[in-house]
This record gives structure tokens, C-alpha cells and sequence, in this order.
């Protein structure tokens, strides 16, 4: 399922009432199975592009299409994941995780079978009855990325789901992620302020500029896949990161 | 502008207590365990202490005379009381009006305070249209238009649920629209993308979420409904501690005034308690990641 | 002979500088029930008219509730309070010292009042009737049970229905038949209700006294033991001062209205009835300087309210009719005096309620007839 934005414009309302322009016009396409990551300075409206991907937030102008969907509400196959962990203090770890399933009312064996499967990929056995006032920030967001797994979409928006990590732990889990995502090969799509991150990553990095954030540069990441963490010390790597940098210094000029 | 008049008394709703509990186990811990373990204990018997020792003054000030027997009996004397009102039924009978006009009442008031609550945190339209009759209910006196509700409901057990309900009305309106209010909109959007439903919505994240500041609210009215039974049994009634009360009084029975002013007591420590044991079941997630 | 005048008032206009200045007058707190109203006129007149000044004392009025009255004076916290006869049999019984030495109203003040529909000339009719009363206590409930008890009923041979103090409404809207209510005010408040068609289907209404049936002890003056240990003198005083300005509130009801509009909020302002009154009162002066007997007296007050009731509206007159009604229930040729037999009946009432405690002892303890002015001595 492609992704498709088409003139996409954002606009907040200002409180004297005058019009805020946040985003956009923006065109571009995302293929399936491809892996996006949106780069650019902060409040360029990168998060807001995501929301719109999400349905969250309806465009000012433009159309956002996912195949032959309009994207005006949420869609079942995209699913979002949160700068924040975003998860429900008051539930385990467990039911944290089963949330989706319970919403979809998958039967309760069902879903604890699925989740406890799914921790356990995630490394978290033993953290079912856990809450996650008691998790660290890494777990929180394994934990976080699981539930995105569990709701089993084709689409993964993830908004600087490491953002608030230190940089080993962040490294750790970008691999944790590809791997996860393994062979079922979803479209996501990745907002990060981290260069090295989004080369080590993504198929395409897409800069974005200054707000209201427009398409500034869409450089394709021709790295061999499986990535990995030495990578980065590769001359490619380092020529492309280089290139992604040059885009968003020039925008500081 | 409309909410701050409403929005003020969540921290008397929260309860001082409460904040200086947190504040006391926060400071507590980097402590050692058993400096904690001292300081539970200690926590958990201070209340005896405090009555123990109020007993003791109370027993000194009527066995030194210090103030005259009329105004404060000896405590001996309530207790021989008690015991009477106990056997012959007076106490039961009236405390029991009383407990059931107090059930009632809070039983309408809080589901209205919850249902209205609900409804302005969902629209604020709402609230601009309702908050000048709801503040004016609240600011004013209910022994001032007690009367009034014994005229239109009568002398029954109905008019008394009405003050109650009244009266505990607020607490539960405020804390349900502050509850409501204080939902994560990023919790909301996570349930929006899960294409959860109206009720999956309220039921798996706007309900649990708001629950630590309602049972807040309703500890509240949990003690105020004491007095707005009490205040309609006042102005009219054959029945009730606080019929009781102006019997006991009427017949300068001191003892039993004692009696019956301390059973209102008990009863709405109890109705508190009761909350809060409730509150200890529903959420010991807070307690695990204090 | 001018000069001899002259001379005569610069010394007694000194003799009376020089008392003041030797006795100030002392404060006092009188404790009263219920809230500021007409009935209180011969306190107000106390105050207006220069009684208690002249009994050395400064007097300021204070309104609660009766049981906290008598336990302020009980503990000393004021000296002077007025409750009902059977407050003291009450508070006797429960260990508080107080005696009552002056009887303010010489009858008991409740009564029953019913739709003129209803045929109660024997009162054992009552049976099976809803009687509305504030509550089971004070002088209500215990004018109930006297009324029932002089019957041959009991509490259980009628559906009592406690009402709070709300007996107009709750009766005009039928839903109790009969209410005890207090004999000078509200019978007169629910007859002109019931007689403007506001009071449901009934257009007049019928009135029984307890008075008329038992000779209750009523409201009066109490004191603490303590007072009448140390300073007798006081309580004698005072005592005699409010003789006086009860006596002249029965004789000039004009004077006493007039005095009350300082005290009463609600009493109606109207200025050509305040002008009336002014004039009323002046001739009333005169009158009594006749030395007039109680009957010409209680006659001129009569002719007094007809003048009125043809000149004004009986909105404006109603507080003025209920001083009237109420000067009927304090005038007697001796002002002040109770006898033991009222005592008693209150006391049997009492006991037959289960109120009494242990403590009541000897009932001419109670109260003592030694501090008023005894007429002709």
C-alpha cells in the first residue's frame, strides 16, 4: 500500500485569528515496504506530517492517500507510535501491550498468548505484571513498539520514538527495530533529528525544511541491507550522512 | 474564564492529607528501610495516640471540673449512654434513617455530579451555560433554603436525600470535570488511531484515568453527606441523628448529645474510610510506582 | 415661686447627676428565644422607656434557642434569661441550677388550630386526625400531650406529623388537618391566608388553647442559684423593672408597638399608622393617669384596634394584632407570680413524655414568687 501526499498544507489557526502555515505544500510518495526517514529542523512540521499520515490531524489542503484510501480518519493498517512512551500508567506491562488486541475484542487467551509471545521477542519476560512507572526508558519503548507490532498494520508511523534516549540505548533499539521488522517488510515511515540514525536506517531520507516544511531534498539510501551498527564507519555511510547534513546546514545559512 | 471558579477547589478535593502522605513517602525514600518501616508504624498508630490522649484530657477537664458537667460530662457518663441507646434501640433506629437518607442521596448526587461533569469536560459550550447556576447553588448556604426543599419534598426521607445530594453533588462534578479534563491527549490520539469506540474510549481510558481524582471527590462527599442529611433532619423531621440531636438537646440529655454528634462522626469516618479502602483496591498501581 | 421651682429642679436635676455618676448602670445581657418580634414589646419597652436604666442596668437583648439560654445561665455566661416553665422542669432534671422568678405570660401560649370544616368541640375528636408540630419537643409537643392527656388520647390515637416551623404552609396545603402552632400569631397569619383564599379549600379556621384546658406554667425570667447567692438585689431588680415595663406594654399597647419598631425589622413602617400610634399612645397617657381598672383598660385596647381597623389595611395591622393577642395571654391583676399546680401539670406532662431525668427534686425549688412586686403592698 503506497503512501501518496498530494499538495498537502497544514495551517494552525493563530490566536489574533490570522492563519499559521505549519506545513507544506508537500508532494511526495512513499512505496510499499519502503522505509522513509523525515529529517529536519525542529518545528518544521515533521510531527505534523505524521499526524496527518495518521489521521489524527485533517489537512488544511491537499489529500493524503493510503492505496485507495483517503486518509480523513485513522486507517486500521497505519499504526502510530509516540515520542513519549505514551503508555497507560494503571496497566501492566501485559495489558499495556494487549491494548490493540483488546480493542479489536480479540478473546483474553488469545490476547495474553500474543503479548507474552511478543514480550518475549522484545526481551521483557518477567515484566508482564510490571507497570511502567517501573520500567526504564528503553523498556518503555520496546514496550511501546510492541503494541505498534501487535496492531499488526502494513504502516508504521513512528514519531522520534528514541528521541528521549541516551545515544547507546537509541542505537540499540534502531537495530531492535529491524529486526523486528524482519520479513513481513512494513512501510514505515521514521521522523528522527539524528542523521546517522536516519542513514543507518532508511531506504530514502526525506529533508524537510524550514516551516512551513516543504520537500527540500529526497536522497536515497542504496546501503546494503542487513544493516548494522558498524556500518557507520563504511565511506558510503559517511558520504550520504555528509549529503543529509549538507541539505540541513544549507538551511541554516 | 467559567472553569476557574469550578477548577479551584480540586485541591481541597485532593486533600491535605493526601499531598502530605506523598510528600512524606517521597521523602522517605532514599532513606534506609528501616527508618521506614519505623516511620509506618509510627504513622499507622498516631491516630490512636491522638484519641488516647484526647480522652485523657477530656477525662481530666470534667474530673478536675475545670469546665461544668453541663458542657462537658464525663466521659463515663456518654459511655453509660451509649450502652442505653444501644439497648433500647434509639441509637440503631435513628443512625439508620440517617445511613440511608446519607446512601440515597449520595447514590443521585454522585451520579449526577458524575453524568453533568462528564458532560461539560466533553463540552465546554456546556459549561459556559451551566456554571452561573451551578456556582450559585454552591456558594450558597444549604440551612438557608433547607426549609425551602422540606416545603417541596416534605417531611420524609425524601427531602433529606435531596439536601444530601446537593450537597455532595459538587465535590463529584468538579473532580469528574477535572478528571476528565486531565486525560492525555496523546493517550486519546493512541486510542483514536487504535480505532477504539465512544465507550471503548471512556471505559478503557477516560474512566481509569480520571479515577484517582473522583475517588478524591467522592472521599469528599463521602463526609458532606453526613451533614446534608443532618441539616434536612434539622429543619424537619421525625427521624435521624439529627432529630436526635435536638431531642437530646431539647431535653438537656448532654451524654446523649455526645453520643449522637460522635456516631455522625464515626459515620462519615466510616463512609470515608470505605472510599478509601475502595480507592486502596482500585488503584494499587499507584502505590507500586509511588 | 418661679425661683422655688428653678432652685427645686437644680437639685434634683444634681441628685440625679450625682446618682448616675455613683452608679453606673450595669450590663446585662438578656437572653431571649426565637428571633426580634412584636412579643418581645415589653422588653423593648424596658429599654425605650428608661425600666431597666432606672433598675441600674444597661440591657442589651440577645436572641437563641431555648435550651441554649437556660445552659448560659445555668454556667453563668448571663445572668437574666427567658424560657418556658418546662425548660426548667427539664433542665432541673439534668442537674442545672436554675430558678424561674417572674412569670412573663400568665397563660400557655400554644394552641391547636383547624379548618373551621372540622368539628372538634369535644376534643376527643382528634382521633385519627394528622396533627402537624415542629417536633417532639418544646412547648408544642408538650401542649399536645396536655391537650390529648385532658382528652383521655394518647400520642398514639392521632398521626403526628413534624413539620419544623412551617405550620401556615404545610396546613394550607392540606397536609395535616389540625397544627399545634403559638396562639397569638399564627392562627391569626393562617386565618388571613385562609380568609384571601390563599390556604387550599379552607376559608376559616378554629382555635383551642391549652390554656383553656390545663393551666400550664409558661414562659418567665430565670436566673442561676449562683445570682440569687451572691446578688439577690439584681434578680430582684431586674425582676421588678420588667413588671413595670410588662404592665405598661398591657396598658399602652401604642407605646409598646412603638417601641418595638427600633428592635423588629419587619414591623410595618407605615407612616400615618406610626402617626396614629403617636397620638393613640399620647391619649393612652392620660387615660391611665385615671388610674383606669384592667376591664376599662382591656376595653380601651379593643376600642383602639376598631378605630385602627377603620382607617387601615389589615396587612399593615396584622403585627399590631398580634401584640393584642398576645397582651391577652400576659394580662392579670398580679403580673409575675406562678403557683405550684401549673408547675405540677407541666412536671405530669413531662413525665407522661419520658423526658424528665433523675435529678428534678422538690418542684417549689423551681421557681420563686419572692422577687416580684406584690400589687397593693
Amino acid at each position: 500500500m503506497r503512501l501518496s501526499l498530494h499538495e498537502v498544507e497544514v495551517s494552525y489557526r493563530a490566536p489574533a485569528g490570522a492563519s499559521l502555515p505549519a506545513l507544506g505544500p508537500i508532494t511526495f510518495d512513499i512505496a510499499e515496504e519502503e522505509f522513509v526517514c523525515l529529517v529536519g529542523p525542529s518545528g518544521c512540521g515533521k510531527s505534523t506530517l505524521i499526524r496527518v499520515l495518521a489521521g489524527l490531524l485533517p489537512p488544511t489542503a491537499g489529500t493524503a492517500y493510503c492505496g485507495g484510501d483517503l486518509i480523513d480518519r485513522p486507517l486500521p493498517q497505519i499504526a502510530i507510535m509516540f515520542q513519549d512512551t505514551n503508555l497507560m500508567p494503571w496497566r501492566t506491562v501485559l495489558d499495556n501491550i494487549a491494548l490493540p488486541l483488546e480493542i479489536a475484542g480479540a478473546p483474553k487467551s488469545e490476547r495474553q498468548r500474543r503479548a507474552r509471545d511478543m514480550l518475549a521477542q522484545l526481551n521483557l519476560d518477567g515484566f508482564e505484571l510490571a507497570y511502567p512507572a517501573e520500567l526504564s526508558g528503553g523498556m518503555a519503548q520496546r514496550v511501546a513498539l510492541g503494541r505498534v507490532i501487535l496492531q499488526a498494520p502494513r504502516i508504521w508511523l513512528l514519531d522520534e520514538p528514541f528521541g528521549a534516549l541516551d545515544a547507546l540505548t537509541r542505537e540499540k533499539l534502531s537495530l531492535e527495530l529491524l529486526r523486528l521488522r524482519g520479513r513481513s517488510r512494513q512501510t514505515i515511515v521514521l521522523v528522527t533529528h539524528d542523521i546517522s540514525e536516519a542513514v543507518l536506517l532508511a531506504d530514502r531520507v526525506i529533508v524537510l525544511s524550514r516551516r512551513p516544511g516543504k520537500l527540500l531534498a529526497d536522497i536515497a539510501i542504496d546501503l546494503p541491507r542487513p544493516r548494522s551498527a558498524d556500518m557507520i564507519y563504511q565511506p558510503n555511510f559517511l558520504r550520504l550522512a555528509k549529503q543529509v547534513r549538507a541539505c540541513i546546514q544549507d538551511l541554516d545559512d | 474564564m467559567a472553569l476557574t471558579p469550578v477548577a479551584l477547589p480540586r485541591v481541597l478535593c485532593l486533600g491535605i492529607s493526601d499531598m502530605a502522605e506523598k510528600n512524606f513517602t517521597q521523602a522517605m525514600q532514599p532513606q534506609k528501610s528501616r527508618i521506614i518501616v519505623h516511620g509506618a508504624l509510627l504513622r499507622r498508630l498516631s491516630p490512636v495516640v491522638t484519641i488516647m490522649a484526647m480522652l485523657l484530657v477530656w477525662h481530666g477537664i470534667t474530673e478536675w471540673q475545670l469546665v461544668s458537667r453541663i458542657l462537658i460530662p464525663p466521659p463515663a457518663e456518654v459511655l453509660d449512654s451509649l450502652v442505653k441507646a444501644l439497648a433500647d434501640g434509639t441509637l440503631a433506629k435513628h443512625t439508620g434513617t440517617t445511613l440511608g437518607e446519607m446512601i440515597f442521596g449520595l447514590l443521585f448526587g454522585v451520579s449526577i455530579g458524575l453524568a453533568i461533569g462528564y458532560a461539560i469536560a466533553k463540552a465546554p459550550l456546556l459549561e459556559y451555560i451551566l456554571s452561573p447556576i451551578i456556582v450559585a447553588f454552591q456558594s450558597t448556604p444549604i440551612v438557608a433554603y433547607a426549609p425551602l426543599l422540606i416545603i417541596i419534598f416534605g417531611t420524609g426521607p425524601s427531602s433529606k436525600i435531596v439536601t444530601t445530594a446537593v450537597i455532595v453533588f459538587f465535590p463529584s462534578l468538579v473532580n469528574t470535570i477535572v478528571g476528565i479534563r486531565g486525560v492525555s491527549p496523546r493517550l486519546r490520539d493512541l486510542m483514536r488511531s487504535l480505532n477504539a469506540g465512544r465507550w471503548q474510549i471512556f471505559r478503557k481510558l477516560e474512566l481509569p484515568s480520571a479515577l484517582p481524582v473522583i475517588l478524591a471527590g467522592l472521599k469528599t462527599s463521602a463526609t458532606l453527606a453526613v451533614i446534608g442529611a443532618v441539616v434536612g433532619e434539622f429543619v424537619g423531621s421525625g427521624s435521624g441523628l439529627g432529630v436526635l440531636v435536638i431531642t437530646a438537646r431539647s431535653q438537656y440529655d448532654t451524654p446523649l448529645v455526645y453520643v449522637t454528634v460522635l456516631t455522625m462522626t464515626a459515620i462519615a469516618l466510616s463512609l470515608y474510610g470505605l472510599v478509601a479502602l475502595v480507592e486502596w483496591r482500585l488503584l494499587h498501581w499507584q502505590r507500586r510506582t509511588a | 415661686m418661679f425661683k422655688l421651682v428653678r432652685i427645686v429642679s437644680l437639685i434634683s436635676f444634681l441628685g440625679a447627676w450625682v446618682a448616675s455618676a455613683q452608679a453606673p448602670l450595669v450590663q446585662e445581657r438578656v437572653l431571649l428565644t426565637f428571633i426580634p418580634n412584636v412579643q418581645f414589646a415589653p422588653f423593648y419597652v424596658g429599654i425605650e422607656d428608661g425600666f431597666f436604666a432606672e433598675a441600674g442596668f444597661d440591657v442589651t437583648l440577645e436572641h437563641l434557642q431555648e435550651p441554649e439560654v437556660l445552659d448560659l445561665v445555668a454556667v453563668g455566661q448571663a445572668n437574666f434569661g427567658i424560657v418556658s416553665g418546662e425548660q426548667v422542669i427539664l433542665a432541673r432534671s439534668r442537674g442545672r441550677d436554675v430558678i424561674y422568678i417572674f412569670e412573663w405570660f400568665q397563660q400557655y401560649p400554644v394552641a391547636l388550630v383547624y379548618s373551621d370544616a372540622l368539628d372538634l368541640s369535644d376534643l376527643r375528636q382528634l382521633r385519627g386526625l394528622k396533627v402537624g408540630i415542629p417536633g417532639r419537643f418544646g412547648a408544642s409537643y408538650s401542649g399536645l400531650t396536655t391537650l390529648l392527656s385532658s382528652a383521655g388520647l394518647s400520642e398514639t390515637d392521632i398521626e403526628v406529623n413534624e413539620i419544623g416551623f412551617n405550620a401556615a404552609e404545610v396546613f394550607c396545603l392540606g397536609a395535616v388537618d389540625a397544627a399545634m402552632v403559638y396562639a397569638n400569631n399564627e392562627p391569626l397569619q393562617i386565618r388571613s391566608r385562609a380568609q384571601a383564599g390563599d390556604c387550599g379549600p379552607i376559608s376559616d379556621v378554629e382555635v383551642i388553647t391549652v390554656a383553656s384546658q390545663v393551666d400550664l406554667v409558661s414562659n418567665g425570667l430565670i436566673v442561676s442559684r449562683d445570682l440569687l447567692n451572691t446578688a439577690p438585689d439584681n434578680a430582684r431588680r431586674m425582676a421588678r423593672a420588667l413588671q413595670a415595663a410588662l404592665r405598661l406594654s398591657i396598658n399602652n399597647p401604642a407605646q409598646a408597638y412603638l417601641a418595638s419598631l427600633a428592635y423588629v425589622d419587619t414591623l410595618p413602617r407605615d407612616a400615618a399608622l406610626i402617626t396614629e400610634l403617636q397620638a393613640a399612645a399620647a391619649r393612652q397617657t392620660e387615660f391611665l393617669a385615671l388610674e383606669p381598672g384592667r376591664e376599662a383598660v382591656a376595653e380601651s385596647r379593643a376600642e383602639l384596634l376598631r378605630q385602627l381597623s377603620a382607617q387601615f389595611d389589615p396587612g399593615v395591622l396584622t403585627q399590631f394584632q398580634v401584640l393584642l393577642n398576645t397582651i391577652e395571654l400576659w394580662d392579670a391583676d398580679q403580673l409575675g407570680r406562678s403557683d405550684l399546680a401549673s408547675w405540677e401539670a407541666m412536671r405530669d406532662t413531662l413525665a407522661l413524655l419520658g423526658f424528665l431525668g433523675d435529678e428534678l427534686g422538690d418542684l417549689s425549688d423551681a421557681f420563686s414568687n419572692d422577687y416580684v412586686m406584690v400589687r397593693n403592698a
